[in-house]
């Protein structure tokens, strides 16, 4: 003591030197035997408390920059050395690492630890002399030192470290997860005599060191953990681990399979698996826990919900993301794994890259010309039912399918298979649809387009919300999504109209039944007013009045039957309500016209005042043809029947005779006639010549160039016959004649008014040509873009012009 | 000439051959019925005779025509309303003629 007051400003300043290791040597901190609080006050009287502060910490930064980091950092500086080059082995290297690992963190505790005394001291020089140290950094000295000691750390860190430090926690997490997780998935294992290598640690059950590794792991954990290094340096490791667990896990969980939720299943998963393994790191143990720091317990919480949960939304909406074309596909079995979807979609901001993916999937595996009609449209029924799950609103629906919508519009077989499944029994996904008793829902009003702008603000319904919609509201829809494809009843019923007509006109068939049935079901769906399904009911009537005609008129008291010489039955029509027909001629035999006029007149004497115009190309007729050596009974077109009746007379026809005979022409003959080349009755035997091949084998060659000829080298014609071509003229054209009418408007607005928009041009038709013709907005735009096409109209910034003259 | 004849033989020989028989066991037609009239349209609704009146849903029976002694004629529900309208004298609305139905 008296040393301290005695001594001169040189060993004064030796005394305070040593007693704050001024000089580097922290190796006699603890027996300097001066009293400190003696020295302390010295330092103070010579006013240097700031100085020796100063220096002090200096030591201390040196120190750990020049010795501590550096042999904390040579551990693994070494191991890499040694290792370089040798094989990656898990189970080994883990070991190795395990301890390397844990003896440096260990020396590093220590050393660090040696160096409290001394902080302490320089703490008390602060209070006591008034001194800083840099900028007082809240927490006092000890943070401070920690705070050096990580930043010495970083800034030394060799490069290789991260990864080592990675391997020591996936060692170990491996260890974690195979005791948490992996003791369910082997009890479904067969057990066998086999020594099956731990799945832990990857030794010998017999050697298992799995419980050594997770001991030394925590003692790293808690060791790191005091020096405030965890989270710094093992942080991202330990949670990159968890992440990566749950990415394998989800992808693997919700692979292929749709049928069954399992959001709920993968949260309490990934609650056990996070929980259990931060209470392994932070806490030491499993269970622990509750019994933590509430900072431990609040950080783990928040984690889990913050960081893992998220990820389990994300990455479990991602992957399904990746799979919804299929799910979409395979609805309704996909059910669950949709309302799982709805359910995460609400909690991640992934709707937009939903939208994007799906749309795109339907792109590339859906609108292009490789997949059929029948397909697109049962896979747009399919998104229209799934994406109402996904979406109740029908927001992502709308979004979605508007490409398919544009897409089916363009097809043009899309509005004939539509109503031909509705109409036909054999097709159920549809025809029961339209048993649904309920009207038509339409989007003929266009102001939704605008509630796309706002669709951020889109909300979802209350989860249960689509429970509540009975069957029949949700399944009415399909048809009048499918109607809105086209945006108009009109288009939807004239081509039934067509359907109808056709089917009458093919099949003559004369029960009415079904037809009658549809009707009713179409008119309850599109209303009892529509003119067009009206004339529909004409035509069906037409079907049943001709059958009674037909009775009476070949009934055996009617005078005309006497002179028969087959019977003549007739379609007859009521030809304002049909649709309008192909413009074809025929000159039938003689005796057919003579057949046809004696029911024209015996209808006229059924019906006065009436009489009949014959289309003499439509109809049905059945024909017996003896051959040299065989018979055929066949039934066939009036056209294709006249043509063989020629042949009666002549055995051997050009195109061209036969034309000028039967008033067909040229190019329809030739199509009609390969019919009769596949039925191995007439042959072509040079170009536009026909004759007749009387029987297999002639016996006698040359006798007509077809009869030498076995039947077998005869090439069936190349074309055949489309035997359910339309007798109609298409709708498409019907429509368009229709259309036409409402140029005329247009193109007086523009005179009048110079340049219109879309919607003007569209509500102000709708309030002058009222009722005439029904035609919604798309379909309007479509017209006006061929319009523009054609050059009788102009478009710019949205605004439609007529071209200058 | 020889040539020619043998053209006239092959030509008998084929016809000698020819045996086909087409016999039409059955034959349906499609026809579309009109009215026997002088126009194509009904003087006082306006519409094609082959359809029918405006209060009509059917054509042909349900909604047919009636012939006046003038020989104009009109759909029946047309020329009922019509003279019913008619407080005076029963005209044809055509010719102003007065109107008796035809036999
Ligand atoms: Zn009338
Ligand atoms: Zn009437
Ligand atoms: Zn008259």
């Amino acid at each position: 003591m008296a040393a301290v007051r005695t001594a001169d400003s040189r060993q004064q300043w030796e005394i305070i030197k040593k007693n704050f290791c001024i000089d580097g040597d922290f190796s006699q901190i603890n027996d300097s035997g001066e009293d400190l609080q003696l020295v302390v006050r010295l330092v103070q009287q010579l006013g240097a408390g700031q100085l020796v502060l100063d220096l002090a910490l200096d030591a201390i930064w040196l120190a750990l920059r020049q010795s501590v980091v550096p042999k904390f950092w040579q551990h693994f500086v070494t191991f890499e050395a040694q290792t370089n080059g040798k094989e990656d082995d898990a189970g080994e290297g883990s070991v190795e690492v395990m301890s390397r690992v844990a003896t440096a963190v260990s020396e590093l505790y220590d050393s660090a630890g040696s160096f409290v005394p001394q902080i302490n001291r320089c703490e008390m020089l602060c209070e006591q002399s008034g001194a800083k140290f840099e900028d007082c950094i809240p927490g006092g000295l000890m943070e401070h030192f920690k705070l050096h000691l990580r930043a010495t750390l970083h800034s030394q860190m060799p490069s290789s470290f991260m990864h080592l430090l990675h391997k020591f926690y996936s060692a170990a997490f491996k260890v974690f997860y195979q005791a948490e997780v992996g003791s369910q998935v082997e009890e479904s294992e067969e057990v066998t005599d086999e020594p099956v290598p731990c799945g832990g640690c990857g030794g010998a059950t017999d050697a298992c060191h799995c419980q050594a590794i997770t001991n030394t792991f925590c003692q790293v954990n808690k060791q790191l953990y005091g020096l405030d290094l965890l989270e710094r340096l093992a942080g991202d490791i330990i949670s990159s681990l968890l992440l990566s667990v749950i990415t394998d896990h989800v992808s693997t969980t919700c692979r292929d399979s749709y049928d069954q939720s399992c959001i709920n299943q993968l949260e309490k998963w990934v609650e056990n698996v996070v929980v259990g393994w931060l209470e392994l790191v932070y806490c030491g143990s499993r269970g622990q826990l509750s019994s933590a720091d509430a900072a431990i317990q609040t950080m783990v919480s928040n984690n889990l919900n913050q960081t893992y949960m998220t990820a389990l939304y994300h990455t479990y909406t991602t992957t399904r993301i990746d799979q919804l074309f299929n799910i979409v596909i395979e609805y309704p079995e996909s059910q669950p794994a949709l309302e799982d979807i709805r359910e995460c979609l609400d909690r991640t901001h992934l709707r937009d890259r939903l939208v994007e993916s799906l749309r795109s999937a339907i792109q590339t595996r859906l609108l292009h010309p490789g997949v059929n009609t029948t397909d697109v449209l049962h896979a747009y029924i399919s998104a229209i039912k799934a994406l109402r799950v996904l979406d109740p609103k029908g927001v992502l629906l709308e979004l979605v399918s508007e490409p398919v919508r544009q897409y089916l519009r363009g097809r043009e077989d899309t509005v004939r298979y539509i109503v031909t499944s509705l109409t036909d029994e054999s097709c159920s996904e549809l025809s029961e649809e339209l048993l649904v008793a309920a009207p038509l829902v339409l989007d003929d009003s266009h102001s939704d387009d605008d509630n796309m702008d706002n669709w951020e603000t889109w909300t979802p319904d209350p989860v249960h919300a689509h429970n509540l919609k009975s069957k029949s509201q949700r399944t009415a829809d399909i048809i009048s999504m499918l109607v809105n494809i086209y945006g108009s009843k009109d288009v939807f019923i004239t081509e039934y109209r067509t359907i109808l007509a056709d089917r009458i006109l093919s099949q003559f068939s004369y029960d009415t039944e079904r037809e009658i049935r549809y009707l009713e079901h179409l008119k309850v769906r599109f209303g009892e007013t529509l003119a067009l399904l009206h004339k529909c009911e004409v035509m069906v009537k037409d079907v049943a009045d001709s059958k009674r005609i037909n009775t009476s008129i070949n009934s055996d008291e009617n005078p005309h039957r006497e002179k028969q010489k087959f019977p003549v039955s007739a379609m007859i029509l009521s030809a304002q309500f049909w649709p309008s027909f192909k413009e074809e001629r025929l000159q039938v035999p003689e005796e057919v016209t003579k057949e046809l006029e004696n029911y024209t007149e015996a209808f006229q004497d059924l019906k006065g005042n009436r009489t009949l115009n014959w289309k003499p190309h439509l109809g049905q007729v059945q024909l017996e043809i003896e051959l040299k050596n065989r018979t055929l009974n066949l039934t066939v077109t009036p056209t294709q029947a006249t043509i063989i009746y020629h042949f009666q007379e002549r055995n051997r026809w050009s195109i061209d005779d036969l034309s000028t005979m039967t008033q067909v022409p040229k190019t329809v003959l030739r199509r009609k006639i390969t019919y009769w080349q596949t039925q191995g009755v007439l042959q072509e035997v040079e170009s536009d010549v026909f004759v007749l091949v009387e029987g297999e084998e002639t016996g006698e060659e040359g006798q007509t160039a077809a009869a030498g000829l076995p039947l077998a080298d005869i090439a069936p014609p190349a074309i055949e016959e489309d035997e359910a071509e339309s007798v109609m003229a298409s709708a498409q054209d019907q429509r368009e004649e229709e259309l036409q009418v409402l140029w005329s408007y247009i193109v007086g607005m523009l005179t009048n008014l110079d340049c219109l928009p879309l919607e003007r041009i569209h509500a102000m038709l709708k309030m002058f040509v009222q009722g005439s013709v029904e035609c919604s907005p798309q379909e309007l735009r479509a017209f006006l873009d061929r319009k523009v096409r054609q050059h009788q109209l102009l478009l710019t910034n949205g605004l439609y012009k007529l071209p200058k003259n | 000439m020889i040539v020619l004849k043998r053209s006239w033989r092959k030509y008998s020989i084929d016809n000698l051959e020819q045996v086909m028989k087409v016999k039409i066991k059955s034959w349906t037609g499609v026809a579309t019925w009109r009215w026997v009239a002088n126009d194509d349209s009904c003087g006082i609704c306006r519409m094609p005779f082959d359809g029918c009146c405006s209060d009509c849903r059917l054509p042909g029976d349900d909604c047919p025509l009636v012939w006046g002694q003038c020989s104009h004629c009109f759909h029946i529900h047309c020329i009922m309303k019509w003279l019913q309208s008619q407080q005076l004298h029963q005209q044809c609305p055509m010719c102003r003629q007065e109107w008796k139905f035809k036999e």
